[in-house]
């Protein structure tokens, strides 16, 4: 047994990082506070870095990269009341994305609409082809519902490359305005920051809200035991379909704030790929909590970032890493990395130490 | 007025039979014991009165209405609460969470209301949580409140669950082998818990191989075998009852 | 996703061509032309055989293992693609670049097996669709990287010159698709009834515990399950790259459309499979009568969307649909 007299100056080296790392990392064991209304300190910290750190740091590729993050993390944590909270399988979640994005584009394009109801507008499409789309999906589980909802993106991007003259066929729309509220424009990196940022926390909260309702509790049930679900009264198909539509007016917004930031929209970025990114997004973050997406999507986009260097070495090793981190982390890394850390830590030094008692 | 009735339910599975023409009724506020050897057809039963699964012919009753063709969800919103012979527990909850979504018929909110947290469903909420805690404290469940439902060790998983279908405020509650896995201190305890349940004033129809806990709690038994209903009455009746203690000697078909 | 794909990369999916057909140089469109019914229907056919293909491959892996290997199209690619490399880079004669190429596919086959879905046996369905999908995006782009992203074309097996079969004009390689199909799919009956291996990978797919308690090592059919899949979807390759072209991105919608008639025809059955894919070649084929051939590849996944709406099970029923993992 170890006592406090046995922790030499030595263990701090090991102890004192994973304990910072603790601070920091969300911890999905400790359900019960992610879905009520107390907020841990460690949240003011992300909420204080989140606000100052593009401040602090202003090199504009930074804000660039963050500002993507921000609108994948949004994409990425309506998926993940979906994949992770009620527990269902979606492949196509680009074409909610790209939905969004085109509503935009062609209502402010075709249509000069204000950026701000082409906002709006775009999550309200995206949640209504989900609604069209998942009363018939949704009654499909495991690979048959990947399947349905791959299909459907496809059939969204045949449309789009399709339909030349309402969508710019495979060349898309130019020219979207940048976001812009009551005059105020966000045309540069660091005003888009706090746009998509700003929303991103707003959703969140929203979220969190959602996640300890009746709502939320359904939708996990619905996860853990359909059969359960049922025998409390819960309409399981009705609850798959409120979280599905749900994630797609998430992808909505995300869509068109990232229309408004590229200034075009065209369908090579709505692909499977993109889907797939999203989910590895979701599932790396971790899908225990809401930080998870967050978290996630920042990891992988800047990992694009740093693959794009490597020109068309990137995607095998984007293949490589993503098989590898599925096999290393399915529960994500956010979540358990600290975890593993410290049993494999702790595990080493009492085999140490038992070691050196034997000598 | 029987609270629960069940005419003349059939259900084939491939050619075999396995509930043929039972009826039986369930008069309120009492406990009816359904034993039978394995394969019998209880947990079949259980299925079909809960809307899980539908008969090949005959009707079930509640409370005077017909329910045979609802579906799951229906049925339990007319005040029809059950647990299951492997226990569902909802394990990526929190002990307090599970009877929490065990009160969902009887908690209002909408999506938009929900995510905005409007004070009604602060106070609502509030109001759950706090008789949530009741609940559990009357299982003795309340110490561990905040834990991650799949730590709970399997008694108290099952007591979890009772819990989770008391927390509807049911008239009627099925339970599926209850006492199946528990040691028998466990079964004293559970057995006291149902009494209190009767005490409540709900109706019980408890699916049970345990003799000893049947005999204890049930007001009335019913024996099934190989699909057919053998014996009917109180339970010290029908445990002398010969057709029933031949169907537990020759055990099972296969 | 990266943007930096050199030029000339527009997906050469199968079909782009198609309905085009050089007679004497000239090529002429099909669309809008009812007149083509025949024509239309012998190319259906054609690409309907490449389809039964890659079905049967998914069946195969899915029967013994339940995983949906979303990987199954790059088998294809590869396929045609490094024959290809064997071919035009070496310069080995055609049946032994075939050879060899079918037999490297096995091996990446294998490979796949080992190193991405035996670690995963336990995961989720979730984790082994992402895993599988990593696996595709690793094949597709390291085929680009290793033998270019140009559409690579192999020579037909016995010539260009069209027959004249019946009044129909059909391309040779077509007759050689068909037969080859058919002579493999006669191959695999016998091996699966009538070699000892065989029948064990057969007694996995029915009864996985069965089989298990009878000594059949789980693990090692589902590790031949995906050796006989990538060896399918090779062969599939090879004959079909002399019509359409392939290149690093042709294996994704092929390996979709596959899966889907693997779930028209009914999902688990070999018979499925087959029946599916040569149904979805057909319908898919005659499409470009009634819409804009740019639709064409949707009209599988509609076809996917009508068939999981109303009939999961499949044109012939599927023995696991009702189960809880599907």
């Amino acid at each position: 047994m170890q006592t406090k007299k046995e922790f030499r100056k030595r263990d701090f080296f090991y102890l004192l990082p994973l304990w910072l790392l603790s601070l920091i990392v969300p911890d999905a064991d400790d359900l019960y506070s992610y879905r009520s209304k107390e907020f841990k300190r460690r949240e003011l910290y992300y909420l204080g870095a989140v606000l100052l750190l593009p401040l602090i740091w202003s090199d504009p590729h930074f804000h660039h990269l963050m500002v993507l993050a921000g609108i994948y993390a949004i994409l990425a944590l309506g998926l993940s009341l979906f994949l992770g909270y009620a527990g269902q399988i979606s492949l196509g979640h680009a074409a909610f994305f790209g939905i969004g994005a085109y509503t935009t584009a062609i209502l402010t394009t075709h249509y000069a609409f204000p950026t701000f109801l082409a906002f709006w507008a775009s999550a309200t499409t995206a949640a209504t082809a989900a609604f069209l789309i998942g009363k018939p999906i949704l009654k499909l589980k495991g690979y048959f519902l990947a399947l349905a909802t791959l299909g459907f993106a496809e059939i969204f991007l045949v449309i789009v490359r399709e339909t030349q003259t309402l969508t710019g066929g495979v060349i898309g729309i130019f020219g979207i305005p940048w976001f812009s509220i009551a005059g105020f424009s966000f045309d540069t990196y660091l005003k888009q920051y706090y746009l998509t940022w700003g929303v991103l926390l707003g959703l969140f909260l929203f979220s969190k809200n959602l996640v300890r309702s009746k709502l939320g509790r359904a939708s996990l049930a619905v996860a853990a035991s359909e059969d359960a679900a049922k025998s409390v009264g819960i309409d399981v198909a009705q609850i798959k379909i409120k979280v599905f539509v749900m994630s797609a007016a998430f992808a909505g917004f995300a869509g068109s704030l990232f229309a408004c930031i590229m200034s075009t929209a065209n369908p090579e970025a709505f692909s499977l790929g993109f889907s797939t990114l999203i989910v590895m997004m979701v599932i790396l973050g971790g899908m225990g909590n809401l930080y998870g997406p967050i978290f996630g999507s920042i990891l992988l986009t800047y990992l694009m970032d740093i693959l794009g260097r490597y020109q068309e070495w990137s995607l095998p090793i984007y293949g490589v890493i993503l098989i590898l981190l599925l096999i290393f982390f399915p529960d994500g890394i956010g979540t358990r990395v600290g975890i593993r850390l410290i049993y494999l830590i702790g595990y080493w030094a009492k085999k140490k130490k038992r070691d050196e008692g034997k000598l | 007025m029987s609270l629960l009735i069940v005419d003349e339910i059939t259900k084939e599975y491939d050619g075999v039979r396995a509930l043929d023409r039972i009826s039986l009724e369930v008069e309120k506020g009492t406990i009816k014991g359904l034993m039978g050897p394995n394969g019998a057809g209880k947990s079949t039963l259980f299925h079909l009165i809960s809307g899980m699964e539908k008969p090949d012919s005959g009707k079930i009753y509640f409370k005077g209405k017909e329910i045979t063709s609802l579906e799951p969800n229906e049925i339990s919103a007319l005040g029809v609460g059950r647990t299951f012979q492997t226990v569902q527990t909802l394990g990526n909850m929190t002990v307090v969470e599970n009877i929490m979504t065990g009160m969902h018929l009887r908690l209002k909110g909408g999506l938009i209301s929900s995510g905005l947290w409007l004070p009604w469903i602060e106070r609502m909420e509030k109001e759950a949580l706090k008789e949530a805690k009741e609940i559990l404290d009357r299982l003795g469940l309340l110490g561990r409140w905040k834990s991650p439902a799949s730590q709970l060790p399997l008694g108290k998983q099952k007591l979890l669950e009772i819990g989770r279908a008391f927390a509807m405020k049911p008239e009627l509650i099925l339970l599926d082998e209850p006492a199946s896995g528990l040691t028998p201190t466990e079964v004293e305890q559970l057995s006291e818990r149902i009494c209190q349940l009767k005490k409540d004033g709900i109706t019980l129809v408890v699916v049970e191989h345990h003799m000893g806990m049947v005999m204890e709690i049930a007001d009335e038994v019913v024996v099934l075998d190989h699909g057919k209903l053998i014996a009917e009455g109180p339970p010290d009746v029908v445990r002398g009852d010969s057709k029933v203690v031949e169907a537990y000697m020759k055990g099972s078909p296969r | 996703m990266p943007k930096n794909l050199p030029a000339c990369t527009k997906p050469f999916g199968e079909g782009r061509f198609s309905g085009q057909v050089s007679e004497g140089g000239q090529t002429e469109d099909f669309m809008n032309l009812w007149t083509y019914l025949p024509q239309l229907l012998s190319s259906g056919i054609t690409i309907g055989a490449i389809y039964a293909l890659v079905a049967l491959g998914f069946v195969t892996i899915a029967r013994a293992s339940q995983i949906i290997n979303f990987a199954q199209g790059e088998f294809v690619m590869l396929g045609g693609v490094i024959t290809f490399f064997l071919l035009k880079g070496l310069n080995l004669p055609y049946f032994l670049a075939a050879l060899i190429a079918i037999m490297v596919v096995i091996m990446i086959g294998f490979l796949l097996q080992v190193s991405v879905v035996y670690p995963l046996r336990k995961a989720s369905v979730l984790i082994l669709i992402m895993a599988t999908l990593g696996a595709s995006i690793f094949l597709s782009s390291t085929s680009a990287l290793v033998f270019g992203t140009l559409p690579k074309a192999l020579p037909p097996f016995s010539g260009e010159q069209p027959l004249q079969i019946g009044g129909l004009t059909v391309v040779p390689q077509s007759v050689w698709v068909l037969g080859a199909t058919f002579l493999l799919l006669i191959v695999l009956y016998l091996l699966s009834h009538r070699t000892l291996l065989g029948k064990a990978m057969e007694a996995t797919s029915t009864d996985p515990l069965g089989a298990d308690l009878l000594g059949i090592s789980r693990n090692l059919m589902v590790f031949l399950a995906f050796g006989v899949s990538a060896g399918i979807g090779a062969f599939a390759g090879i004959l079909i790259t002399p019509i359409f072209f392939t290149s690093y991105n042709s294996g994704t919608l092929l390996g979709l459309k596959g899966f889907i008639a693997a779930v028209l025809g009914g999902w688990g059955k070999n018979s499925g499979a087959i029946l599916g894919g040569f149904v979805l070649g057909i319908v898919e084929s005659l499409s470009v009568a009634f819409i804009p051939s740019g639709y064409k590849d949707g009209v599988a996944f509609a076809i996917l969307l009508l068939i999981l709406y109303f009939r999961p099970k499949g044109i012939l029923g599927s023995p696991f649909i009702d189960s809880r993992r599907w």
